[in-house]
């Protein structure tokens, strides 16, 4: 289970792959000492072995053959050399040395003394003895030949080999081990990755993936990853109290829509009273789809694509035809509506969904006031950009109910006997989150104040 | 409760619908009889061509235009639409913009290009700004937004069938005894001088340079205030009202005269 799957994690094969490519160069690097080790100890027996047969050979030459075949003895009888030696005459035939027979070749041979040639009783059995040495022939027809045990080149041989196995093979215990141990850690942070991962897909959408607090990439994974849960949790909260908001304000007037046809059924009546009960069913589905026609105009703004349309708005400009526009409406209600707005303040945005925004908040500053309120409009330009204000004296909204106002279908007048689909702020805060403008509610004591905070401009 | 037919987006047919309704001065809606339709006032035996491919939208139109005189003739597609169009004379056209074949907007540029002047209005169920402009651009003459109250594209067709020539040099406007004098802003009726407000002549002005036809509360706020959405309160009616009180009251006879359910109409008889 959790082990198998060990050997297929990434770390795992990271490491093993670390492990082993140090393996490879620790074997080209044994391999390398090997070799220069080798041809070093070779070098220097075959210089000693040659110095004395060159000096052997010069002494017969000056001196004649029997004094080498004294010198031979000395040295056969001394303990310390481990030379062997060897001296015949034309016929082959042993004059002096350890050795019984040499094949009379001139020049460098290994391992060609044969067996016979073995003198030294305590190295015969051991076949890791070789007589590699040299030859030559002297005037005559003597042959000298001075040969070295090749044991100690061979045991160097074969302690590099062995040296090398056993390398390899513990490397690739650290590699297993070390892949091992790595992966563990890392397999049960993935692990915890993958359970919250399916408990959320299961429906469980507070979970979140455990964050050690050491600031490595899986913790930092995991909390952007922990993020992402987060806003998914909080869209689909909000997804979900639109549509059920959706599904209770479009029932109301669908019932409506179906109460007043039934009883036109019932009740049989004259055409005035059908074509009246037509009208009002005309009514209900007008303003059905004028709550559709909102719903699907938030969506629009917010899906942002009306950013490509952006251009240089006459901000002062829309002020001053809502302003023309509503004065006479306000009058009419028995309301003032004041403007202050300088000349000339320009906007980079979209000036249709601008004056819609502006036209929705002067309309509830109309609408939902009382005969007597005055509504003021102001635009000031800054340093951090334009700022509009909407004020008014009416009855203002609760601080506790100001962040709701903006929500789907959000209506103070909970009994929504009033005109209006609850949509209107819901679309000036799309518009104004479009453009990136800061909206906010306060207490203008009494009444309210509605501030736009346009971002400064590039 | 207002209308909104011009902020729909994505609505589609069948969702025509027969009445725009109007509230009254509480906001309410009030709606009428259709009484209000006969009396916008279409010249007849107009030679009209639809091109629509939903067919039950299309067949709503056609039986419609042709309960009120007209001679209607209906394409399906892009391509027989146009092959209609370039053949025969028609007084206007009536496009919707998604067409299988050639689309709506090709036809009028191709029309326009081969100089056909016949006026052209897009049904479409994309409102956004771009649309429309993009729409008008081609050469289209009005653009109208489904759904649609039939009495609204009554009275758009009334509007491009009858729209005078652009080179307008008339610098004074009458309708009966009542006179606007462009060049010096001056109206006045029955030799009485009457003071408007800039937005109430402007009204004035569109609604006389209209004189007899129907112009409908989206119209008005579309070339009076160049609102291209629908407010929720009562701007239009607000104006209307107080037009009337400064150009109609005391002068005996009504000039500008409240279609329920459909819009207003300034005219003498």
């Amino acid at each position: 289970m959790l082990n198998s799957r060990i050997f297929r994690t990434i770390s795992f094969q990271l490491t093993a792959l670390f492990c082993l490519i140090f393996a490879a160069c620790l074997v080209a690097l044994l391999f390398t000492t090997y070799l220069t080790t080798y041809a070093a100890l070779r070098t220097q027996m075959q210089t000693d072995v040659r110095s004395q047969l060159n000096m052997l050979a010069e002494e017969a030459n000056s001196d004649g053959v029997d004094t080498i075949i004294q010198d031979i003895k000395e040295r056969t009888a001394s303990a310390k050399n481990s030379g062997f030696y060897f001296l015949g005459d034309s016929s082959g035939q042993k004059l002096a040395g350890n050795i019984d027979s040499v094949v009379p070749v001139d020049g460098w041979s290994e391992g060609t003394v044969g067996e016979a040639a073995m003198a030294k009783i305590e190295i015969l059995p051991d076949e890791d003895h070789e007589i590699w040495g040299e030859g030559i022939h002297l005037s005559d027809g003597y042959f000298l030949y001075v040969g070295e045990d090749s044991y100690r080149l061979r045991a160097a041989q074969e302690a590099i080999v062995d040296s090398f196995l056993w390398s390899a093979a513990l490397a690739f215990v650290l590699a297993v081990a070390a892949g091992y141990l790595a992966s563990r850690g890392f397999l049960q942070r993935i692990d915890d990755i993958n359970t919250t991962s399916l408990a959320i897909m299961d429906g469980k959408l507070k979970q979140r993936i455990p964050v050690r607090g050491t600031a490595d990439e899986i913790d930092r994974l995991s909390a952007n990853l922990n993020r992402l849960f987060e806003s998914n949790q909080s869209l689909l909260e909000s997804l979900k109290q639109v549509s059920s908001n959706i599904a209770h304000d479009l029932r109301s007037p669908l019932t409506r829509l179906r109460q007043g046809l039934e009883e036109a059924k019932a009740r049989p009546a004259s055409n005035a009273s059908y074509s009246a009960a037509i009208d009002n069913a005309i009514a209900e589905s007008d303003q059905l789809l004028a709550t559709f026609a909102a719903l699907l105009r938030i969506a629009q703004i917010e899906s942002g694509s009306r950013k490509a349309g952006f251009k240089d708005v006459d901000l002062s400009g829309l002020f001053e035809r809502v302003a023309d526009a509503y004065q006479a409406v306000a009058e009419d209600q028995a309301k003032a509506l004041e403007v202050s707005v300088p000349d000339s303040i320009h906007y980079f945005g979209d000036g249709e969904l601008l004056l819609q925004m502006i036209v929705n908040l002067v309309e509830n500053a109309i609408r939902h006031t009382a005969a007597g309120t005055r509504v003021s409009l102001s635009l000031s330009n800054s340093e951090a950009g334009p700022r509009a204000t909407i004020v008014d004296n009416g009855p203002g909204i609760p601080a506790e109910q100001r962040g709701k106002v903006f929500e789907h279908f959000y209506r103070l007048d909970s009994s929504r006997t009033s005109a209006g689909n609850g949509l209107g702020l819901a679309l000036v805060s799309a518009i104004a989150t479009l453009h990136g403008i800061k909206l906010t509610l306060e207490d203008n004591c009494p009444g309210l104040r509605v501030v736009m905070a346009f971002p400064p401009q590039r | 409760m207002t209308k909104q037919t011009r902020t729909v987006d994505k609505m589609t047919p069948p969702d025509v619908r027969d009445h725009p309704t109007e509230p009254d001065s509480a906001g309410r809606p009030l709606h009428v009889t259709n009484s209000g339709i006969e009396k916008a006032r279409i010249p007849a035996g107009m030679k009209i061509l639809i091109i629509e491919d939903d067919a039950r939208m299309a067949d709503y139109v056609v039986r419609g235009l042709k309960e009120h005189g007209h001679v209607v003739d209906h394409a399906a597609n892009g391509k027989d639409g146009l092959f209609l169009a370039a053949g025969e004379r028609y007084d206007a056209l009536i496009v919707d913009r998604m067409l299988p074949g050639v689309d709506g907007l090709t036809i009028v540029k191709m029309l326009r290009a081969t100089g056909n002047q016949s006026p052209v209005i897009f049904l479409t169920t994309m409102g956004g700004i771009d649309d429309r402009v993009e729409g008008l651009n081609a050469g289209a003459d009005d653009y109208l937004v489904k759904p649609f109250a039939f009495s609204e594209l009554l009275a758009r067709l009334g509007a491009v069938l009858r729209r005078p020539p652009i080179s307008q040099t008339k610098t004074v406007l009458r309708v009966g005894d009542l006179e606007m004098d462009l060049l010096k802003r001056a109206v006045t009726r029955s030799g009485k001088a009457i003071d408007l407000q800039p937005q109430e002549f402007k009204l004035l002005e569109y609604l006389m340079r209209s004189e007899g036809r129907v112009v409908t509360r989206t119209m008005l706020l579309e070339t009076v205030w160049d609102f291209h959405f629908d407010p929720q309160t009562s701007i239009v009616e607000t104006h209307i009202s107080r037009l009337r009180a400064k150009i109609d009251k005391g002068f005996g006879k009504e000039l500008l005269k409240t279609l329920r359910g459909v819009g207003y109409t300034l005219r003498a008889e």
